[in-house]
């Protein structure tokens, strides 16, 4: 983005800040989802510039971005949108995280989406558990034909049913519900849109 | 005094409401002003701003232009200008101009019932 010059020094802060505050509020987003937000802005406001009827510099940017508003506020919705995009694009789970927060006011879908997300988490969790306490984590049931998936006190009467596969049968179905989940999460916004 | 209390809360519905229309009309406003013509973002507010007194933060066209392009109703483009800073050009597609004419017909109705309403 090539910035703007001004004459007036002052005029200048003013622009530097829109533009600081702008590229705070979108570091989430892809480096060319921001390329693309911030070359617009500074379109505007140089368009603003050159339309003017202020006497001053000063007055022209600061009647401009007055009337931009505050990036914080506008940019919300393009940024939940971007960031879905993004997340749904590349499984990335940082990215997912922040897609689903910034998104969980648009829809009770997405609320939805962060529970089954979360049920993952926990699957994880148990993964671990397993590694860490391999006879009181995994897959039992007992003689009454109870099955538990969780962490269950191991005794005469249980039996673990999976033994040690249960690290990679867990990891394999983690992986291909996060793979469905996302996939899911796509379709829905394809759809919302 | 409760003649007063009573104004306030009635302005104060009046006036949500109206930001509302105001908010809900936009991209309708804004696909019709493309009808005819390409627009870069400042143009495009600043036509919108002739025909209409809405007052919303100008910085809202983009997240809305933004919404319009991934539903396959606008395109755009960058062109270069002498300045260095080039212009984002948005034109309708042909599936925006196929939901517009969807969207005016859907308005004319609602502007005859509004009318019969009304009277």
């Amino acid at each position: 983005m090539k910035a703007l010059e001004f004459e007036n020094q002052l005029a200048k802060n003013i622009y530097d800040n829109y533009i600081k505050r702008i590229s705070k509020t979108i570091t989430i987003l892809s480096n060319e989802d921001k390329k693309e937000i911030l070359m617009e802005f500074n379109s505007h406001i140089y368009e603003g510039l050159q339309n003017t009827n202020r006497k001053t510099e000063l007055e022209s940017v600061l009647k401009i971005t007055q009337d931009l508003g505050n990036p914080e506020e506008v940019l919300k919705p393009l940024i939940a949108d971007k960031k879905l995009k993004q997340a749904t694009r590349t499984f990335n789970p940082k990215h997912i995280i922040q897609a689903i927060l910034l998104n969980i006011k648009n829809g009770v879908v997405y609320s939805v989406f962060a529970g089954l997300y979360l049920c993952l988490f926990v699957f994880g969790i148990l993964l671990l558990l397993k590694i860490i306490y391999p006879n009181e984590a995994g897959l039992f049931y007992d003689d009454q034909g109870f099955a538990v998936l969780g962490l269950y006190g191991s005794s005469e009467n249980t039996t673990d049913i999976l033994g040690d596969w249960f690290i990679p049968m867990a990891l394999f179905s983690s992986v291909a519900l996060y793979i469905i989940i996302t996939l899911l999460l796509k379709t829905t916004r394809k759809k919302k849109a | 005094m409760s003649d007063i209390i009573i104004h306030d809360t009635n302005s104060e519905f009046v006036y949500k409401w109206q930001s509302q229309v105001k908010k809900g009309t936009l991209a309708f406003i804004l696909l019709n002003v493309l009808k005819t013509n390409e627009f870069y973002g400042y143009e495009l507010m600043e036509q919108v701003k002739k025909i209409t007194d809405i007052e919303i933060a100008e910085g809202t066209l983009y997240p809305l232009m933004n919404r319009l392009k991934k539903e396959g109703l606008v395109k755009s483009k960058w062109v270069e200008q002498e300045s260095g800073i080039p212009r984002k050009y948005y034109k309708l597609t042909n599936m925006g101009t196929e939901a517009l004419i969807e969207m005016v017909i859907y308005w004319q109705n609602l502007q005859l019932s509004i009318k019969k309403v009304t009277r």
